[in-house]
């Protein structure tokens, strides 16, 4: 029996790979909130991140048999499903629409916010981390996650050496992992 | 090649998927080579760029959007797991069902054409012999039209078939004779027209024979030998087989 999150979130998809809608549904409601959010953080629409959302479940749905545990945990995996395909469609509408760093952010209304204390817990450690992160890595690095942005563009719009900013993502990159690793057993468990 | 910065760095690219072609090929080749070091440091990146994703804040997921994924489940069939992944003896027993496979096929098919030919040699050899019994027949005609005293003979219809007509090739010296008629009409089952040969003014079975649809008859009689002379000749109707003395109606009767 899963003992921890992680294990719930990998039990859970051994049933979607056996064709268990209630299993999908299960882990939709543990992570579709987050997904939402990080789809509608690099959209900034409503209804395309609501779509690529569903593209991810699935993909979830018709892939869980390729999951790789030894890769990461399920949530990294829902995470970097949710981040191409909000990039791709990004890229696609790219010159009539592009979403800004400096877009304020929608306000969250109580309601939106699912995630249980841990999870909270944990996006508070993941916001600490990375605001103590410098600026110029810290930017280089939201450029490239949340925008798409290649690190040629990111050399463009920050006028900055493209050596430097692979070292500012390679070193932003590395901090961060130093600033979680002591709490990604409890993120193991809290997603 | 040594781990260095050069792979974090590469390793850095590919977790955000920043990697050229160029790049990705020089950190495979690195991977390939057994880094632990970069494997090791590609999960814990993928976390630490999860991280970037888990400083957003979450937004409700909305119910439709979850009823909408759960109506649209077809009967999708899952992926298969890359094929490297996949045991090695489950390789080799695939590849043993599909050879096993390949030649029970072969064999079913050659076992196949063994009894096609089987059956297209007996329909040959059945072929060859009707066509030898047919030529023998032809034969035994062409000595029977060739003879120096072969007779024509005509037989006319009587009731209840006033309309047939036949006529009989006889030889003496072969005691033999085939008959061609005509408009006779069809019998009921169990019936067969018989001819006979009258012998000293009694009747001796030559042989049954059958008409085809269309009222024809083309009949080769019976050896002979044992009469003295045919001196006339006549058809009856009769049980299937034929009787040793006439019994039914007779049909055709010599008019000369």
């Amino acid at each position: 029996m899963p003992t921890s999150s992680s294990d719930i979130d990998r039990a859970l998809v051994a049933r979607i790979e056996r064709r268990d809608a209630d299993a999908l549904a299960s882990l939709y409601d543990r992570h579709g909130s987050r997904l939402n959010g990080l789809a509608y953080r690099i959209l900034g629409d409503t209804g395309e991140a609501e779509e690529v959302i569903q593209e991810v479940f699935l993909y979830v749905w018709k892939a869980a048999a390729t999951f790789d545990g030894l890769r990461g945990s399920v949530l990294a995996w829902l995470i970097v499903a949710t981040r191409s395909r909000s990039i791709d469609r990004l890229r696609a509408r790219r010159g009539s629409f592009r979403a800004s760093l400096d877009q304020a952010p929608e306000a969250v209304s109580p309601e939106d916010l699912e995630a249980d204390s841990a999870g909270r817990e944990w996006e508070s450690i993941c916001r600490s981390a990375i605001k103590e992160l410098p600026d110029d890595q810290r930017r280089a690095l939201e450029l490239a996650y949340f925008e798409g942005l290649t690190h040629q563009e990111i050399a463009q719009k920050t006028e900055t050496p493209l050596g430097t900013v692979k070292t500012r993502i390679r070193l932003g990159l590395m901090k961060l992992r130093e600033r979680i690793r002591p709490y990604l057993h409890r993120e193991s468990d809290a997603s | 090649m040594p781990h260095s910065n050069r792979h974090e760095e590469l390793v850095s690219l590919q977790v955000l998927s920043l990697l050229g072609p160029e790049e990705a090929g020089e950190l495979d080749r690195h991977l390939e080579a057994g880094c632990r070091v970069c494997e090791d440091l590609s999960v814990e990146l993928k976390q630490s760029a999860a991280a970037l994703a888990a400083s957003v804040p979450a937004r409700r997921a909305p119910p439709r959007v979850r009823e909408k994924i759960l109506a649209s489940l077809g009967p999708a069939r899952p992926l298969e797991r890359p094929a490297q992944a996949k045991p090695r003896s489950l390789l080799w027993v695939a590849a043993a069902a599909v050879l096993l496979a390949a030649l029970l096929f072969d064999d079913w098919r050659l076992r196949r054409e063994r009894e096609d030919l089987s059956g297209r040699a007996a329909d040959l050899a059945s072929r060859i012999e009707k066509k030898d019994a047919e030529l023998a027949r032809r034969d035994l005609r062409a000595r029977v039209l060739e003879s120096e005293d072969v007779r024509l003979l005509f037989l006319g219809g009587k009731d209840p078939q006033p309309r047939a007509r036949a006529k009989v090739f006889w030889s003496e010296k072969a005691k033999r004779g085939f008959v061609v008629a005509a408009n006779l009409e069809p019998l009921p089952a169990g019936r067969q027209y018989q001819l006979w040969v009258f012998d000293k003014g009694k009747p001796v079975d030559a042989g049954v024979f059958d008409a085809d649809e269309a009222g024809r008859a083309l009949f080769e009689s019976k050896d002979l030998s044992a009469i003295a002379a045919a001196e006339n000749f006549a058809v009856t109707v009769e049980p299937q087989g034929g009787v040793p003395q006439p019994t039914g109606p007779i049909v055709l009767i010599g008019v000369s």
